[in-house]
Formats: C-alpha cells, sequence, structure tokens
C-alpha cells in the first residue's frame, strides 16, 4: 500500500472542529519537511546556495544538540522527589 | 538669590528646548534623505510574512494530543468506517487546489468523477484579488451551497498547494453548512524533482 489516498496525510475532523483538524496536519507536515521541500522546489535552488543551506542546517543541529546538554547538565537533580510540592 | 536661579533656570531651559528642536530638525533632515535608498534585503526582511494559511505549522504540541489521538488519525479499516450510514471511501470528495494567486474548488464523486468546479476568477475576483484569503472564503461560500442543493452534506476535503486560501477555503466550506469528516493533504512534494525553473530576480 504506497500511500494511499485517504489515508496518508489524513486527519478526521471531530465536533465540526475544522481549524484543530487543520492544526494538527499542518504541524505534522511542518515538522515533516514537506512543507519546505515544497517551498524549495518551486525554484531551482542553485549548488551553493544547497552548500550553505546544508551547512547552516549542520552548525545549528550541532549547536542545538549542545544547548541541550547544558541545559539538561544546568537542570540536573539529585533528589528523592525531584520537584517537591509539585504533583 | 532664589529669583536669580530660577531666572537662570529659566533661560537654561529655554537654552535646552533650542537645542532639543535643532536635534530634532537635524534628525528629521537626515531620515527623509536616507528613506528612499534602503538596502532592499532590510526592506524585504521587515515587510510582514506572506500568509499561506498554514495555521500550526510552526506551533508546539503543549497536550500531545490527548487520547483520542487514534481517532484522529485513519487506520487500515477507517476506509469501510460509516459515517452517516456511508462508508469513508463512498463519501464525495471536494478538492481544492491552492496557488499564490488563486483557489480553485472542484466537487468530485467518490470514483474521481468531476461534477463541479469554482475557482476565485470565476466568483468574479480579478487579477491580484484573486489570490486572498476573502476571496477563497467566499468561492468556498457559495461552492458549499451549491454542493448542497445537489443534496451533498457530508464530504472529504482534499488539500493540494500552499497559499492564502488554504486555511480560508475549508472553513468557507464549514460556512456554508457542508459536514467535513476529514481533510487530507495532497500537496505534490518530491525529494528528486526535475529542475523547477529559475529563481525570481527580486
Amino acid at each position: 500500500m504506497r500511500h494511499t489516498s485517504f489515508i496518508a496525510r489524513t486527519v478526521f475532523v471531530h465536533n465540526n472542529d475544522v481549524e484543530a483538524a487543520c492544526r494538527v496536519l499542518n504541524r505534522i507536515l511542518g515538522k515533516e519537511d514537506i512543507f519546505d521541500q515544497f517551498r524549495r522546489t518551486r525554484y531551482y535552488e542553485k549548488p551553493f546556495q544547497v552548500r550553505r543551506r546544508i551547512n547552516f542546517e549542520r552548525c545549528k543541529a550541532i549547536y542545538n544538540e549542545d544547548m541541550d546538554r547544558k541545559i539538561q547538565f544546568v537542570l540536573r537533580k539529585n533528589r528523592t522527589d525531584p520537584f517537591p510540592g509539585c504533583l | 538669590m532664589l529669583k536669580k536661579s530660577f531666572n537662570f533656570l529659566k533661560t537654561w531651559h529655554n537654552c535646552n528646548n533650542s537645542i532639543l528642536i535643532n536635534a530634532c530638525r537635524s534628525l528629521s533632515g537626515t531620515a527623509t534623505l536616507f528613506r528612499d535608498v534602503v538596502d532592499r534585503k532590510i526592506m524585504l526582511k521587515s515587510l510582514p510574512t506572506v500568509d499561506e494559511g498554514t495555521i500550526g505549522e510552526n506551533t508546539v504540541a503543549v497536550d500531545l494530543l490527548s487520547q483520542d489521538k487514534h481517532q484522529i488519525f485513519p487506520t487500515c479499516d477507517s476506509l469501510t468506517k460509516l459515517f452517516n450510514g456511508v462508508p469513508f471511501n463512498q463519501i464525495p470528495i471536494i478538492n481544492i487546489r491552492v496557488s499564490h494567486n488563486n483557489t480553485i474548488i472542484n466537487f468530485t464523486d467518490a470514483k474521481g468523477q468531476p461534477k463541479l468546479i469554482r475557482s476565485c476568477g470565476i466568483e468574479g475576483f480579478k487579477n491580484t484579488r484573486k489570490g486572498t484569503n476573502i476571496a477563497a472564503q467566499a468561492t468556498a461560500i457559495t461552492f458549499g451551497t451549491k454542493t448542497l442543493e445537489r443534496g451533498v452534506k457530508t464530504v472529504r476535503v482534499r488539500v493540494r498547494g500552499l497559499g492564502p486560501g488554504r486555511m480560508s477555503a475549508i472553513k468557507g466550506l464549514q460556512m456554508a453548512g457542508l459536514e467535513i469528516i476529514s481533510i487530507t493533504d495532497n500537496t505534490r512534494v518530491s525529494w528528486n524533482p526535475p529542475r523547477p525553473r529559475k529563481q525570481r530576480k527580486l
């Protein structure tokens, strides 16, 4: 079954709440890079632009990873109940 | 002594005011001179972002789709699931094709036979006005009432492309009184497409 229509990229609407369904769909498509790829392929991306974009993405990923690690380090806990008084 | 100092203050105040006025004048003068020759890239950056109708694309899910996750997304047996007594794959389809400059709405039966087609251009919006969310909504409302006249109440919606009419067309169909049971994205995306056209010169 290769991306069957109305199974792939489909969201059911509940209680006539179209906006919520659209938001879910758009969020997933945005996160999966589908919209970005669509926008990118409207016009030819020259090789130098591809290189620059890929390098930028790489640097960003490294920075984000380091920053996440740093935040985890700062937020580390060594208590039996890490957040006393919270549910 | 007091009076003297007061006078001094008064004069100082006046003097200060004149300085301020002068400063303002010189500043405004240069600003008008420089306004015309702004860098084009900076100008483009300062413009508001184009509305593509993709609400929620960049939002972060806080509630993580709660517990009715399994109902939101279709499964293998949802093709035969009944909606108002009709199986899902027998429900007529409304296709919405969105681009930057127009929105085309097309009504087909479950097999894909086209029955009705309307676009913002047909609706009476011309030129740049075609590619607005208002035009898309107005078109969708009239389109929805026309499909209702044909005796169709429940539809599935299939959207293709990005543009200002994306969200508002779906909203318009709902406002017309149609019951939308599912939304499908059918945007054509490829990771190894044929070479697209060259970039626009801005």
